[in-house]
């Protein structure tokens, strides 16, 4: 019977360059205690949430669409997908299959004026399949969308099974959007669909992070190599689900799912490369299954996070020497990092501006799961950070998604089906 | 007859022996040590992991074994392999009878 955590996860946990406090009590004292208040329950796979100020929740949830809850606990149906019933408005395009499906939402910051939210999700309107955001109009009793306006049309969905773990239609999706509190524009972040050449590749929109207006055109500062498209801000990333702003200079940091090893948080910079390269035939490595490297050289069972990413780098410095470095690499192990958020507000005392980090916990071959949140203090110039683990109030689950409210707590969905306020006093 | 009734009552206690033998507390420690975190508390199933509640324990039984055996059945097979190969017979009577048990 396997319950054992391997000597070698320990071993590399404690090896790493990177600090790790285990304990809560390890970290300072000035540190709120926390209780928690389930703000939703049995949702079917909530993916996102997004505030207004007086405490309205836009949410999604991956395989329905999208709902809002308003602040007196109602919930009104907006906008369902294929299959759906009891929503105001259902799009038939849109669907759900494995990773893929309603994933983030965001509000405009100036919602006030133009009543927009966005979306990003699966849709069948060109085959086969691609990721979509969604621009839609709520109307002033917030019972309704409209004017549906696709400002992003192209980003790559995976309408096929490979010969990989979690190889199904749907894989590496990415799907968070956040409109930055600095530059107002909306930051998109996809995934590689297991594609091997996809991250590098200067024309497909997967395994980047898109940076664009309201209307789905790029920034006019993005400064992706030559010959990208436009609308690219970086790239060569895996599989990117969380993206928050720093405060202060409202940097875009980002947390992308490691290979069977180093997850990792990233301070972005404009046109940079994260170094993901999964392409065979590349940085040594010979023909791999279905043309994507991304979890050989042993997909199918356990192995040293060490030795696999010096095969498979999860950032390829030799290739890439000016790959962004990033700041945590989780102590080389691979959990599911997924949503990010910047705590903010004196109440939550020496933790005011740290990043909290979800795990959605994945337990292969010798690795804890690790569900859990994390509270990390990212260094000034973004290469380095140190974590202490958050004491939850409630049970573990698979956090998705973490969101700050309006009302100074921080949001937790876990795919479990749960929506959780966590409060500190 | 005497015979017949014989026969029909060790039939019974072989059938029922299974059963009354499965440890449900130690497959509850198993399947949240090892399951939960992707098939989720109540076994609904969550993200890409499928839905175990309403199985039957036969079905549950025979998924586990293949995996086991090293089988694959579905896209996530190296993870279920992985993550059953070190168990027992017993271990996959008690964590089949635990989770029909509770997750019906």
């Amino acid at each position: 019977m396997k319950r054992n955590a391997a000597l070698w996860a320990l071993c590399a946990a404690m090896s790493s360059t990177s600090a790790y406090a285990l304990l809560a009590g390890a970290a300072s004292a000035d540190t709120p205690t926390l209780s928690y208040e389930t703000v939703l329950t049995d949702l079917e796979d909530p993916w996102d949430m997004a505030f207004l100020p007086d405490g309205t929740m836009f949410f999604t949830e991956k395989c329905r669409g999208l709902s809002v809850r308003l602040p007196s606990g109602d919930v009104t149906a907006l906008l369902g997908m294929a299959g759906t019933e009891g929503y105001a408005t259902t799009a038939d395009d849109l669907f759900c299959e494995g990773q893929a499906g309603m994933n983030g939402v965001a509000i405009d910051p100036d919602f006030d004026s133009n009543r927009f939210v966005y979306v990003y999700s699966t849709s069948s309107l060109t085959e086969p399949g691609s990721n979509r955001v969604i621009r839609l109009a709520v109307n002033d009793d917030l019972s309704g969308v409209s004017d549906r306006t696709d400002i992003v049309e192209d980003i790559p969905y995976k309408p096929e099974a490979s010969d990989h773990p979690f190889g199904g239609p749907g894989a590496h999706n990415g799907g968070r959007i956040r409109f930055s509190p600095g530059d107002g524009y909306l930051h998109v972040t996809t995934g590689d669909i297991h594609g091997g050449h996809v991250p590098q590749s200067p024309t497909l929109l997967g395994g980047k992070v898109l940076r664009i207006d309201r209307d789905g055109n790029a920034a006019a500062d993005n400064a992706p190599p030559e010959g990208f498209d436009p609308r690219i801000f970086t790239y060569g990333h895996r599989n990117v689900q969380g993206i928050a702003f720093r405060p202060g200079d409202h940097n875009p940091v980002i947390s992308e799912h490691g290979p069977w090893h180093t997850d990792e948080i990233n301070v972005l910079f404009n046109g940079a490369n994260s170094g993901w390269d999964p392409r065979p035939n590349m940085a040594g490595r010979g023909d791999c299954p279905d043309d994507y490297c991304g979890y050989s050289p042993n997909q199918m069972e356990g192995m040293d996070p060490e030795e696999r990413a010096a095969w498979m780098p999860m950032t390829d410095y030799e290739t890439y020497p000016d790959a962004m470095v990033p700041a945590w690499e989780n102590n080389n192990l691979s959990q599911g990092i997924s949503g990010i958020a910047y705590l903010a507000g004196d109440q939550w005392g020496d933790w005011d501006g740290k990043l909290a980090v979800g795990y959605m916990g994945i337990g292969f071959g010798g690795t804890p799961p690790g569900q859990r949140i994390d509270v990390m203090d990212i260094a000034e110039d973004g290469q380095s950070a140190t974590a202490t683990e958050f004491p939850l109030p409630m049970e573990s689950g698979r956090f998705r998604s973490l969101v700050m409210g309006p009302d100074g707590s921080l949001y937790a969905a876990i795919d479990e089906g749960d929506i959780y306020r966590i409060t500190p006093n | 007859m005497l015979r017949k009734s014989f026969v029909l009552g060790a039939a019974l206690s072989l059938n029922l022996a299974p059963a009354a033998a499965a440890d449900l507390n130690a497959g509850q420690e198993l399947y949240s040590a090892e399951c939960a975190q992707c098939h989720g508390r109540t076994g609904r199933g969550t993200a890409v992991f499928p839905r175990i509640a309403g199985k039957t324990e036969d079905f549950v039984t025979e998924r586990l074994k293949q995996y086991r055996a090293g089988e694959t059945v579905g896209p996530n097979s190296a993870l279920m392999t992985a993550a059953v190969n070190e168990l027992t017979d017993a271990d996959i009577e008690n964590l089949a009878a635990f989770i029909t048990t509770n997750f019906p």
